[in-house]
């Protein structure tokens, strides 16, 4: 029979596994909506530069691609509880007030331009990624800081190319930090 | 009064056996996210999922996923009994109640 400290240890040890199995799975789960997020973000950004007079309808694919996307992905992955099966309407609403406040922000306070909204949308999600991994996983941390920063760069770095930078940073920064979250 | 078990108290054991039961019932964990989330090397934990396995805690599937083999563990309902168990007594020995 064991002690008292011992067992508080072993409980200590329980608790730390299943923490550690939770972030696991969340890992999982977010990692499939980073690849996904990535491979739509590639597209568009790769659409407005080969074919900017398109970027507009491209961008609105890929927002409304990207949340079905999304929805279907926490369908097929519910919760692991059994009151956490039926969708969360709350997940859509998210994504109401995400591209709301962000409409606003771009075409009622401000008048943004084609690359200021390059850089605009990805910093403001990766804002979201950054609060969101103060919770839930340095990961998150790391990979909204990383394409942040390379947003940036970019911005004030780059020319016309600037979209191209931008699928390869953004879209390519999501599908690699989504392949990195896997392994971890 | 809740009962101590010597299989299940072993610290690798006691590690599979915690992440094994916070999955949902039925669903399993592969031998190398296991190894990942125990930090046990190959030999040790296949060791002691054989040691689980043999007291009827957890049943081990092993299966090709394309030509890669892939060992999947998975807890079985007299192990997720005899963990509950297992945890009520460690609570038991912190109230003061046994040891």
């Amino acid at each position: 029979m064991i002690d008292s400290k011992e067992a508080s240890a072993a409980l200590a040890d329980i608790d730390d596994i299943v923490q550690r199995v939770k972030q696991s799975q969340l890992y999982e789960l977010a990692s499939l909506a980073a690849i996904w997020w990535g491979i739509l973000v590639f597209a568009g950004n790769l659409v407005t530069w080969l074919w900017p007079v398109y970027a507009v309808y491209a961008w609105v694919a890929v927002d409304v691609v990207g949340v079905v996307g999304l929805v279907a992905l926490r369908l097929f992955n519910p919760p692991h509880h059994p009151q956490g099966a039926a969708f969360d309407i709350r997940l859509l609403l998210v994504f109401v007030l995400f591209f709301a406040f962000g409409y606003l922000c771009t075409n009622v306070l401000g008048h943004f331009g084609p690359r200021q909204l390059g850089a605009f949308w990805p910093l403001y999600f990766m804002l979201f990624y950054m609060l969101a991994g103060l919770w839930f996983g340095y990961a998150f941390v790391a990979i909204g800081l990383g394409i942040s920063a390379l947003t940036l760069i970019g911005f004030f770095t780059i020319g016309e190319a600037f979209p191209l930078w931008m699928a390869f940073v953004n879209g390519g920064g999501l599908i690699l930090g989504g392949l990195w979250m896997r392994r971890i | 009064m809740a009962e101590f078990d010597d299989i299940i108290h072993q610290p690798l054991r006691l590690k599979i056996m915690a992440a094994l039961n916070a999955l949902p019932v039925s669903a399993g964990l592969e031998f190398s996210r296991l190894k990942k989330l125990t930090g046990a090397t190959d030999g040790n934990l296949g060791a002691h999922i054989e040691t689980l396995a043999k007291a009827g805690y957890v049943t081990v599937n092993k299966a090709f996923v394309g030509k890669k083999p892939q060992t999947t563990v998975t807890v079985t309902a007299a192990g997720r009994g005899a963990f509950a168990r297992h945890v009520a007594t460690l609570q038991e020995i912190i109230a003061g109640k046994q040891g």
